[in-house]
């Protein structure tokens, strides 16, 4: 392969230096002769022709040194040939004739010569690559066999010594593939993504010209035109394409076929499309056809294409009818049926009752209409809880700011108008700038958007990169806003979604009941994948660019209160440093005066909750928000995740008005902490710094500075605290008497998390009390009961009873009961004493309610019921490993009492030590007394996720340090000794969760170490790839200071074999928890239950808690009755050790495959649990 | 997954940024410990004897770096002119003297000679038993404690265990009482900077010194070290060699007299041992000559306005100062206080068209001072300190 290149590039050079142009062996095909007909054939003259037979007959060594020669020559000071192939002329040697960079390239300043050469081999291979496919493609064309240039010949004459060129060469034949050349290759690429960007970012605002002007820039300078490729003449032609402008796409072809590029797939449907659009005569279409059949394309891929808009699809087909009238499009391909666990789900017999929301057509309809205005908007003002009474200077201030903000606003814009006006003048010249990232949005929004990240800085500031970055997602996120904003997809939406909504309002019939994203799919054909964000590059350039205007332009007179004068003036914003290690971290920080004029919250739209039901996913980009892109972290991978997803989000919620009337109280009344309500910053400790004296001594004040810190770092997190509760009790005033949704997003490994941030039911205790269902149901003969024992389970007094006891518990406690009900806050206040007060309080309340009403049977319950999974990491390991103990312990078994875990392990830990102890050993005889369940519960609840023995030993050590009585010179001994006991209790206990475990972790270990992500497939069909990389760096220098962003989830990058080997065992039982997740919600709606997941703690209510504890132990059964294991060990070989075609892995690599593969196939043993056990446990969920 | 690379006490490894001048404690994973194969006993601790030197394995440059711990006088002679320096008063008998890494003991056995007690702390296992036999004949004046002192007094107090001490732990049972600021040295400390991270070890002695902690909670401490040449010269470096100028000349000529006591000593008359106190042979960085020098912490560093409650936003300005060297020192300010700059610069006497690097120690010593008093509110300065005592 080499040595092929190598004749050609010094052949392509000979016949270069004869021939200013360049060689085009592709002038006389179909298409082209009917689209530009004699034009070209000049340049493929016979003559030419002639010259080129022969090539191959070259003395390799002496065109080779020839080259070398000339480009010594060329810089002298650089003797040593660094980046040349050593190479024989193989026996087919220069079938092809290759081209060289023109002469112009090499009369160049001297300098790196070896570039060149490595330029020339990469332009050579590219059209190596090219020809062969083309030859492949079409009937054989006799080769020209170049002949060898006579210059270069003379040239080689002169030169004796070809052993010592030969010894350079093959030296420097180890360096090719050093380091030099691929940090080239990648700055190259970096030139070609940022070419590409540009161009597709010109076609996104409509300005295909200056994309066109661009891509002919590049094409007339020889030393930038070998970056172009052929995505990027796609992405012209597509633009002219859309616009209808055949005569400029027919001259992007011609620049393309000039490089000696085939067109593709896309090129042709650009072709196709406009000339459906130009209404192009029948001819041409089907000579278009025609070649296109010769390269080896198939009609029917047109139409696969995703990306096309319905309006390019409909062109498209038009040209495409002209020429063959008869043509029909492909049907699309009918579903892969679901995987086996989810085939009951999806089938069509049997009782299927889906749940309904409880609003009819209209009012949703009418709901949908507010939440677009409110993405139309953008953004959303509210108001904040917090009603502090501002005093006339700070009034008179916040007027002047008013009126600042139009100074600003104006002066943005002309900021902003000059900025552009001086890029677009560069692009004109050639030179690849943000400014079709800056003409997204008007210059109006663009000051809106920076006027509103200045009002939401914090005012300790935040890191500029993030602010920049922030920036530019909002940039991004407007820009497709208001592409789906116009042409017609309003309406389309509202439509689709009128119908869609047929299927969950009150008051409509379906012919046929199905899921919500079936339904949503039967409605219309698949939109197209909105665009994909802008490369990182260029997101971080143009916040960079925006913030810097901002930092510039806004300016504070000195004093807000007193009328602005002209003159002094200071920056709002200062740009500080902090300082990190060897890190140097730039912040924004605003004027501290500025901060305190702050007076309302705006929340982004997809920060909010939503008004209507969210879109069902269909896609991993379309879902949620109505118009609002936000990105989906993990991979949908089809059925499985989609609808569950959408079922979650499906689920409608309201406040609970009378608890926020009592939180908002405690709130504005300086917080609680023990009820979890911030208090406000005023109530934060003071640093004694008043009453020192200032002749004091130094090492006195030494002895305050460790105050004065804590008292800081106490204010700081108060501040912290106290905003994030305002923010979600602002948000809860303002959706008080509305219904809303909470559109669900997924991670990698398949958990899932509502989206908006500030308001969900993921939070704290405070957070979950305010939230209830909008949909009440009856209680029904059993609900009071769950209630009540929700309500027992909320105080966290009773967790080791078993049900009855705990019901009888409520009964005997319902006085105090009905007391906090009705006095919460003047009463006995027993709800305060539990452990989640908010939510026992709120079910105190709705206890009362149903007690109090005729009929509690049908009293309409609103409140969420929670079943929690009990060490849910360690269920899933027992029943993987069938561990008869471990399976007890963690109640997979049916059992009377629930057992726990905790207690279990902490009384195996008590046995060992009893005979270490008896042995003589100190530390044993020490601990004697003080071995409890509290010790080792946080131990043996994250060993399922990875915890070490090392982050064991500082858990352990933290609560001997607890313990008052515990000698505490023995505290570090004791815990090192400690944390190997719980490990080793667990290991007795949970004989097959350490085996599986340490299987995961060494196979992780040993593909990592191979090179690549770990992957699985979940049981549900969802597939994984641990994002653990080694960090890649993007370094933007200049400006108001450099700019670096690091990333380990770059897939590029080798990956962090450390974190891909600790993450995968809690990774992978992870995405079993949330694949029992998903069957359990898919289950529960197919018999119309409402169903909400916070992980392994799921919601529902009341008078529905039994028929979920049952699909809930049935699924768990289905899911571990599956072969997990073996199915995960198949998945990895097939996946990781396949048997390599080229047989040219290294010797070591072949080893550690094989090593692999041994690894995989021991896939541990099982115990001896039975499974069905499981579906008679009251215990597992509760 | 519990290997028994795992099961070992967890090492600790110092690691400090040199920009924010804290020690930082963190823990190399077990995959990395795994390659420090290397024999682990070099001194049977039963019985005490020279040590032989042993041949290291040949290891790669960066290994050889992280094994590597500590150096310690070699030359007697040398340990002779260092301790007849140190006893410059006849009268300094019943002076207390502290050794860090005194290694085999040879400077110990000198200052033993002069008479003064001497209080060894020393990082190695390996060497206690032997400086424990230098002490049988001279009734107590020699104590010995296995201690780091360039590790005492770690930020985070979780991972305290021998060779890291707490001061205050270990110096009230040596019988070391404090002397308040303005009294006398209460005692001197003697010893050498560890070659390779000579940086990290002056800002945690800087830290130490501007908050009274650490050793210096028991008054000035006078330190003599053994430090490279170069670090020397940046450290008395002023606007005179602007290129050698540095955070550290500033906060260092500030904080203590410094005067140079022995100079060009080679590196040759010290040896230097590894992590597992074994010799090492060939220097590990390149050789450069050794200056000893003496650090008297200064009387008046702290005023009004500089105390160790504020030190921090001091530390910061000078960050701030020479992180962007070519910028005036105007540009700095504006990005330390919302204050007016030029103001300011006119209070504190300097010219408004300066680098950092043209101005004194002093100079930025007023410089401090006339922004503290330039308001009485808490915005004075745009430094916040809570994103800055986060650390890793």
């Amino acid at each position: 392969m080499a040595a092929l290149r190598w004749g050609r590039g010094a052949a392509g050079l000979s016949w270069a230096l004869r021939s200013p142009g360049r060689p085009c062996t592709t002038t006389k095909e179909g298409i082209l002769d009917g689209l530009w007909g004699p034009r070209l054939n000049s340049s493929a003259s016979p003559c030419e022709q002639e010259r080129r037979k022969d090539w191959g007959h070259v003395e390799l060594l002496e065109v080779l040194e020839a080259r070398v020669r000339q480009l010594q020559a060329e810089s002298v000071s650089e003797v040593t040939v660094k980046r040349v192939e050593v190479a024989r002329v193989p026996a087919d040697g220069g079938k092809a004739g290759g081209t060289a960079p023109p002469a112009k390239a090499r009369v160049q300043p001297s300098g790196a010569w070896a570039r060149k050469l490595e330029r020339d081999r990469q332009l050579l291979q590219r059209q190596q690559a090219l020809l062969k496919e083309e030859a492949r493609g079409r009937s054989p064309l006799p080769a020209p066999r170049p002949k060898p240039s006579v210059k270069a010949e003379a040239k080689a004459k002169g030169r004796p010594k070809p052993e010592a060129m030969g010894k350079a060469v093959a030296r420097s034949a180890a360096a090719l593939e050093g380091k030099a050349s691929s940090e080239l290759r990648a700055k190259e690429k970096a030139q070609q993504n940022r070419l590409q960007t540009f161009l597709e970012g010109c076609l996104a605002t409509g300005q295909v010209g200056l994309a066109h002007h661009m891509l002919v820039c590049y094409f007339t300078r020889p030393r930038r035109q070998r970056l172009l490729v052929p995505a990027m003449f796609n992405t012209v032609m597509r633009g002219w394409a859309q616009e209808g402008s055949y005569k400029e796409l027919v001259s992007v072809l011609i620049m393309m076929r000039h490089l000696g590029f085939a067109p593709d797939l896309l090129s042709y449907t650009s072709i196709l499309q406009c000339m459906g659009r130009v209404d192009q005569d029948v001819t041409t279409i089907r000579r278009c056809l025609q070649q296109m059949a010769r390269d080896g394309l198939q009609l029917e891929q047109l139409f696969s294409e995703e990306s096309l808009s319905p309006e390019e699809r409909a062109a498209l087909l038009r040209a495409v009818l002209k020429a063959k009238p008869n043509f029909r499009l492909p049907q699309p391909c009918p579903q892969v049926s679901p995987v086996e666990l989810l085939q009951e789900v999806y089938a069509k017999d049997g009782p299927v009752s889906y749940p309904r929301l409880h609003l009819p057509l209209a009012e949703l309809q009418a709901l949908f209409r507010q939440q677009l205005h409110v993405e139309l908007a953008g953004s959303m003002p509210v108001e904040s809880v917090e009603k502090v009474s501002p005093t006339q200077e700070i009034l008179q201030a916040r007027k002047n700011l008013a009126a600042l903000r139009k100074t600003w606003e104006a002066e943005l814009h002309s900021q902003l108008r000059a900025t552009k006006a001086n890029l677009a003048q560069r692009s004109r010249r050639g030179t690849v700038t943000l400014y079709p990232f800056l003409c997204v949005l008007p210059e109006e929004e663009l000051v809106q958007i920076l006027l509103q990240v200045l009002f939401s800085l914090p005012a300790q500031g935040e890191p500029f990169v993030h602010t920049a970055h922030r920036l530019a997602l909002q940039t991004f996120q407007r820009h497709i806003l208001r592409q789906r904003s116009c042409r017609g997809h309003l309406q389309a939406l509202e439509q689709r979604y009128a119908k869609y909504l047929g299927l969950l309002a009150s008051d409509t019939q379906v012919a046929e009941p199905c899921l919500p994203r079936q339904h949503w799919e039967a409605l219309g054909p698949p939109e197209p994948p909105p665009p994909q964000p802008w490369p990182l590059l260029e997101l971080l350039l143009l916040g960079k660019l925006l913030l810097e205007t901002l930092v510039q332009v806004t300016r504070l007179p000195a004093s807000l209160a007193s009328q602005p004068t002209a003159g002094h003036s200071v920056p709002v914003l200062f740009h500080v440093y902090t300082f990190r290690g060897v890190r140097q971290i730039g912040l924004l920080r605003p004027h501290p005066a500025f901060v305190r004029l702050a007076s309302t919250l705006t929340f982004e739209a997809t920060d909010m909750p939503m008004l209507c039901p969210p879109l069902p996913w269909s896609s991993s980009q379309a879902g949620g928000f109505l118009l609002s892109p936000i990105k989906l972290m993990g991979s949908l991978g089809g059925f499985p995740a989609a609808p569950a997803l959408t079922q979650l989000g499906n689920c409608a919620w309201r406040v609970n008005g009378r608890l926020l009337d009592l939180v908002l109280e405690v709130f504005l009344d300086k917080g609680c902490c023990r009820l979890g309500v911030p208090p406000p910053v005023s109530e934060a400790p003071r640093p004694p710094l008043d009453q020192l004296a200032p002749d004091t001594q130094p090492h006195l004040k030494a002895q305050l500075r460790q105050e004065v810190a804590r008292c800081l770092k106490v204010a700081r997190e108060m501040h912290g605290l106290r905003q994030e509760a305002l923010y979600r009790l602002s948000l809860a005033q303002h959706l008080r008497d509305r219904v809303f949704w909470l559109p669900h997003n997924m991670d990698f490994r398949g958990r899932t998390y509502p989206c908006p941030p500030h308001f969900n039911h993921l939070g704290s205790d405070l957070a979950r009390a305010l939230l209830e269902f909008a949909q009440g149901r009856p209680l029904g003969p059993r609900g009071l009961d769950w209630l009540k024992i929700h309500l027992v389970n909320l105080t966290g007094l009773k967790k080791r009873e078993p049900l009855h006891a705990r019901l009888s518990f409520a009964d005997a406690m319902m006085d105090d009961i009905l007391d906090s009900a009705e006095r919460p806050m003047t009463g006995r206040k027993w709800w305060m004493e539990a452990d989640d007060p908010w939510q026992t309080l709120a079910c105190c309340m709705e206890v009362a309610r149903a007690v109090q009403s005729p009929d509690p049977a049908a009293y309409v319950s609103h409140l969420p019921v929670h079943q929690d999974g009990s060490c849910n990491g360690l269920q899933h390991y027992a029943a993987l490993g069938r561990d008869s103990v471990g399976a007890a312990s963690v109640n997979l078994a049916s059992s009377d009492v629930p057992q726990d875990v905790y207690s279990g392990v902490a009384a195996q830990v008590e046995v060992f030590r009893a005979q270490d102890a008896q042995k003589g050993v100190k530390v044993a005889q020490v601990l004697e007394g003080f071995i409890g369940r509290k010790v080792v519960k946080q131990t043996v609840m994250t060993v399922v996720y990875g915890v070490t023995l090392y982050g064991g030993r500082l858990q352990i050590e933290k609560r001997l340090r607890e313990l008052p009585t515990f000698p505490q010179v023995f505290v570090w001994e004791a815990s090192r000794y400690l944390v190997h006991l719980v490990f080793k209790s667990l290991r007795e206990m949970f004989s097959g969760t350490r085996t599986i475990q340490h299987w995961l972790t060494q196979s992780a270990r040993l593909i990592s170490q191979a090179g690549s992500a770990v992957e699985w497939v979940t049981p549900l069909g969802i597939p994984i790839i641990q994002p653990y990389h080694r960090e890649s760096k993007l370094v933007i220098r200049g400006g108001l200071q450099s700019v670096t962003w690091n990333s380990s989830v770059d897939s590029s990058q080798q990956p962090n074999t450390l974190k891909q080997k600790n993450g995968f065992p809690p990774n992978f039982i992870h995405s079993l928890d949330s694949c029992h997740m998903m069957l359990t919600a898919l289950h529960c709606y197919r018999k119309g239950l409402t169903f909400v997941s916070v992980h392994d703690c799921f919601w529902t209510h009341a008078c529905d808690v039994s028929f979920i504890n049952e699909v809930c132990r049935e699924q768990f059964v289905r899911l571990h009755s599956q072969p997990i294991l073996e199915d995960l060990a198949a998945f990895l070989e097939r996946r990781f050790c396949r048997e390599d075609e080229d047989g040219a892995q290294a010797q070591g690599d072949t080893g550690h495959s094989a090593k692999l593969l041994e690894m995989l196939r021991a896939v541990p043993q099982k115990g001896d649990f039975d499974l069905q056990q499981v579906k008679g446990s009251t215990y597992f969920f509760s | 997954m519990w290997g028994p690379a795992t099961v070992l006490p967890s090492r600790l490894t110092l690691s400090v940024l040199p920009g924010a001048g804290r020690f930082c404690f963190w823990r190399f994973g077990a995959a990395m410990r795994k390659d420090l194969a290397v024999p682990r006993r070099g001194l049977s601790s039963s019985c005490p004897q020279p040590l032989r030197h042993r041949e290291l394995k040949q290891l790669s440059h960066q290994r050889y770096n992280r094994l590597y711990v500590g150096k310690s006088i070699s030359s007697p002679k040398l340990a002779a002119t260092v301790a007849e320096i140190l006893q410059l008063e006849e009268k300094a008998r019943h002076e207390v003297i502290m050794e860090c890494s005194p290694g085999r003991g040879i400077l110990t056995k000198a200052l033993l000679e002069t008479g003064a007690s001497v209080i060894a702390l020393e990082s190695q296992k390996n060497f206690i038993p032997h400086l424990k036999s230098l002490d049988e004949k001279r009734n107590g004046k020699l104590k010995v404690v296995h201690c780091d002192f360039f590790k005492m007094d770690p930020s985070n107090c979780n991972t305290v265990k021998p060779p890291i001490m707490l001061s205050q732990e270990l110096f009230p049972t040596l019988g070391i009482k404090a002397n308040s600021w303005l009294e006398d040295t209460p005692f001197k400390i003697v010893g050498m900077f560890p070659i390779n991270n000579e940086i990290k070890a002056l800002w945690k002695l800087l830290h130490d010194l501007y908050t009274c902690s650490s050793i210096f909670s028991y008054g000035r401490v006078e330190v003599y070290m053994f430090i490279s040449e170069n670090q020397f010269e940046k450290l008395i470096a002023g606007p005179t060699k602007p290129e050698l100028y540095h955070v550290l000349s500033v906060l260092w000529q500030l904080s203590c007299e410094m005067k140079l006591l022995l100079q060009k000593v080679p590196l040759s008359l010290f040896e230097m041992y590894t992590r597992d106190g074994l010799l090492v042979q060939k220097t590990p960085v390149k050789p450069q000559n050794q200056c000893f020098i003496q650090m008297i912490p200064r009387k008046d560093l702290f005023t009004e306005y500089l105390t160790p409650i504020n030190y921090d936003i001091f530390f910061h300005m000078m960050k701030q100062c020479f992180g962007r060297r070519s910028a005036l020192l105007i540009q700095h300010l504006h990005s330390l206080t919302p204050c007016d700059p030029l103001t300011i610069m006119n209070k504190a006497k300097i010219k408004a068209s300066v680098k950092p690097s043209d101005i004194y120690p002093q100079d930025f010593k007023r410089l401090f001072k006339a922004i503290e008093c330039s308001s009485d509110d808490d915005s004075k300065w745009l430094y916040d300190r809570v994103t800055e005592e986060v650390r890793c």
